[in-house]
């Protein structure tokens, strides 16, 4: 455990030491999440259109892009002058390596979501009804989306196009955590009315209990699988 | 063997329809597509079930005879996810008017449908490097294989339009069933293992070059 913590916390603090010094990567997720959550405020400026509905996935949408940014530096820094291989051969567990690099992830959108949130309150004129509920749903979003983010940014670090794969790729694994994310953050905004919860389209996520059971269980089960793959993954 | 194999999978998908029109019929008469619905996406299913298998295989033992398995059990599950989404779309307009609706059971067969897709797009965009493609597609595999359960028990756990199950009337229309899912579980076993072969022939050429 001690040896755990140690290379953890020297893979987490180099990681964040060298993203407070360089600022490669947090400033532009910042301008990339207030540009599309404000293209998307100026699409929905009809009068027909609910903002409390639209805004939610406004904010999604911008955490997602904005996280596969840090996600993808992650592994393609170590991938100049050989880092990967070095790290890779220190005398800690890849599976360390791993969580500190979720850690420090999960650290940046945290950074990122104090910035964004707000704006996306003040943006799309929401109401947050249960603000510990809403950072517990934007938590274990962000925990879904640093898990497989990684995971993958560590594989096609080697590949060319890797923005473009690692994107659709972690799309498509995240839709269905995504499904009961949105329909979380629409009923903390109050977009879903308390008598339309669980008919319809909503049935698939029932309330937001469930909806929050539903978030734990795959981070659960994406954090265990992809720490016991990474180490498979990457190992030559 | 395996064009008399695809053969007996024809005949029995005729067999099939030939019960399920006279003797089987379901009423009203669009319901009849269950016969094809249904085997499809147990077909689908199965496809992501050895693409599991393949992908664990790869990553265990680094064999590129998994990996060819796990690229031919995708390909063939894409055409099956195809089929489950395009015979669902008709059945759901045909029952319900809707072309598509987000019902827990049609949304994770989109899923389903979208990670075959990525599949494919990640073994096409990663195509310079082998080992490095075969790894990341078996564990795109095996995390993408979360999906399965979802698409199992979320109709039987959840407030859905659509059923969970299904029973039959009659002993005809049991028997109009049967040989449709023997034919198309067969036509998806015959169609990976001739899949699997051709990318070992492509190999071996390769070599040979």
């Amino acid at each position: 455990m001690k040896h755990f913590l140690s290379g953890f916390n020297a893979v987490f603090l180099k990681d964040l030491i060298a993203e407070l010094r360089a600022k490669q990567v947090l400033p532009s997720m910042l301008v990339l999440g207030l540009l599309i959550m404000w293209i998307l405020r100026l699409a929905s400026s009809t009068s027909s259109i609910d903002l409390a509905v639209t805004g939610p996935a406004a904010l999604w949408i911008s955490i997602l892009f904005s996280g596969l940014l840090a996600q993808e530096r992650s592994f393609s820094v170590e991938k100049e002058n050989g880092c990967l291989e070095a790290l890779l051969l220190a005398p800690v567990d890849a599976g360390t390596v791993y969580l500190a690099k979720v850690a420090v992830n999960l650290v940046m959108l945290c950074v990122f979501e104090i910035v964004i949130v707000p704006a996306a309150i003040l943006m799309f004129r929401l109401e947050v009804s249960d603000w510990p509920v809403l950072v517990a749903v934007l938590m274990l979003g962000n925990l879904a989306i640093s898990g497989v983010g990684t995971l993958f940014s560590a594989l096609v670090c080697g590949a060319g196009a890797r923005g473009a794969v690692l994107s659709v790729v972690v799309l498509a694994v995240l839709m269905p955590v995504m499904v009961p994310a949105v329909f979380a953050l629409m009923v903390v905004f109050g977009a879903v009315p308390a008598a339309l919860v669980g008919t319809g389209a909503l049935a698939f996520v029932g309330s937001l209990g469930s909806a929050l059971g539903y978030m734990v269980a795959f981070d659960a089960v994406f954090i265990a699988a992809c720490w016991l793959l990474f180490g498979i993954a990457v190992r030559d | 063997m395996r064009l008399t194999l695809m053969f007996l999978s024809v005949a029995l998908l005729l067999l099939s329809s030939w019960i399920g029109l006279t003797a089987g019929r379901i009423e009203p008469e669009c319901r009849n597509i269950i016969y094809m619905h249904v085997p499809s996406s147990i077909a689908a299913l199965v496809c992501f079930c050895v693409l599991l298998a393949a992908s664990v295989g790869y990553l265990a033992t680094s064999r590129v005879s998994w990996d060819r398995v796990a690229a031919a059990a995708a390909e063939v599950g894409l055409i099956f996810a195809t089929l489950l989404n395009v015979t669902g779309s008709i059945f759901s307009r045909a029952e319900w008017n809707v072309w598509w609706t987000p019902s827990p059971r049609l949304v994770t067969a989109a899923v389903l449908w979208f990670l075959y897709v990525v599949y494919a797009i990640l073994r096409i965009s990663l195509g310079g490097d082998r080992g490095l493609r075969a790894r990341v597609c078996a564990v795109f595999g095996i995390i993408a294989f979360f999906d399965v359960p979802m698409v199992i028990i979320s109709a039987r756990f959840m407030p859905d339009i659509h059923r969970a199950g299904f029973s039959f009337d009659s002993a005809w229309q049991t028997a109009a069933f049967l040989p449709a899912l023997a034919s198309m579980l067969l036509l998806a076993a015959v169609l990976i293992w001739l899949k699997a072969d051709l990318l070992a022939a492509r190999d071996m050429l390769e070599k040979e070059i």
